[in-house]
């Protein structure tokens, strides 16, 4: 593969995402956590507004996500199906209850958590995959 | 620092997190689901990379400033029962959607509004927690902030890296299946 090609490849993307995420906490001693972040879409905004802080940040990643889609074309608005907004509502509402029951989503655990050595995260992330794999078995298994 | 120039820097962070993910692709419900289906190389390549990456730099952190380092992130909540719980419900929702956290920010950004529906039922859930579930288990929770290397009574460079080793070994033994 051309360099300049591999140097924009998912995998590389990835690495550059994971160096931005040292050099967040190297700069402003802050890292990226995705759970109690939207703490504040119920008023709680943490002490000296840490969970406003890192919803914040997480409003940067729709920024982000949509500056990467719309600079390479793939920027689309799709409407949902009827029939799916059920799953999603339940989906979301597991999240919800998921991310405050103990702090700990896919975020959190794998991409700082689990690197920082953090006991909780990765009993979080064996919940992850026990929760998900239910579903997947469940759902997969029905079709 | 004052709070308005960290938010503006924390936003520009999250810009750069949004941009590099959309063009990886990034989500780990899906990654869980190729897992599931036996087509797990993708994601267990790019979380290793993330892994190895970030491990290293936030070890190497302390070394830097003291006040950096390794913390413990979030608390060991009820024993850890309460981490086990909350992921198995976590982890049955974005098998719901087909989108984490990342995969759902992402997928707004996109313009995929089945998202934005999928970010709103986040409030009921969140709700329901903090304002029913928390109160009446408050009292009882036992709360701790432990890491590894703590409860493990090693270096953090030790485990460090004896698990930066593992994930590369196991890096290149799914290269080599591929």
């Amino acid at each position: 593969m051309e360099l300049r090609a591999r140097l924009k490849s998912p995998l590389f993307m990835v690495g550059y995402f994971a160096l931005l995420n040292v050099a967040m906490y190297l700069t402003i001693s802050k890292f990226w956590i995705g759970g109690s972040s939207f703490l504040p879409m119920i008023g709680k905004l943490g002490d000296g507004n840490k969970f406003l802080f890192a919803f914040l940040v997480n409003m940067g990643v729709i920024g982000g996500a949509f500056l990467g889609a719309y600079s390479n074309r793939e920027f689309r608005l799709r409407m949902p199906r009827v029939n799916m907004l059920p799953k999603l509502i339940i989906g979301g509402m597991l999240i919800g209850m998921g991310v405050t029951i103990a702090p700990g989503t896919c975020t959190t655990a794998f991409v700082t958590g689990m690197p920082m050595l953090s006991v909780s995260s990765f009993l979080s992330a064996a919940g992850i995959f026990i929760g998900a794999f239910a579903v997947y078995s469940f759902t997969l298994g029905r079709r | 620092m004052s709070f308005e120039l960290l938010v503006a820097l924390g936003v520009l962070f999250g810009v750069g997190f949004g941009y590099c993910v959309q063009r990886a692709g990034l989500c780990f419900a899906h990654g869980l689901g190729e897992i599931y289906m036996g087509h797990g190389t993708r994601i267990i390549r790019m979380f290793i990379v993330i892994f190895v990456i970030t491990s290293a730099g936030f070890l190497l952190s302390g070394l830097i400033s003291p006040s950096l380092g390794l913390k413990p992130i979030g608390q060991l909540r009820g024993f850890g029962f309460f981490n086990l719980l909350s992921g198995i419900l976590f982890g049955a929702g974005i098998a719901l959607n087909g989108g984490c956290i990342l995969g759902t920010l992402r997928q707004i950004g996109e313009g995929n509004l089945a998202f934005l529906i999928v970010f709103v039922a986040f409030i009921p859930g969140l709700a329901l927690v903090v304002y029913v579930f928390d109160p009446a288990l408050g009292p009882s929770y036992s709360t701790q902030k432990v890491t590894l290397p703590a409860m493990l009574h090693v270096a953090a460079p030790w485990v460090t890296a004896a698990l930066v080793s593992g994930a590369l070994v196991w890096y290149f033994a799914v290269c080599r299946r591929k």
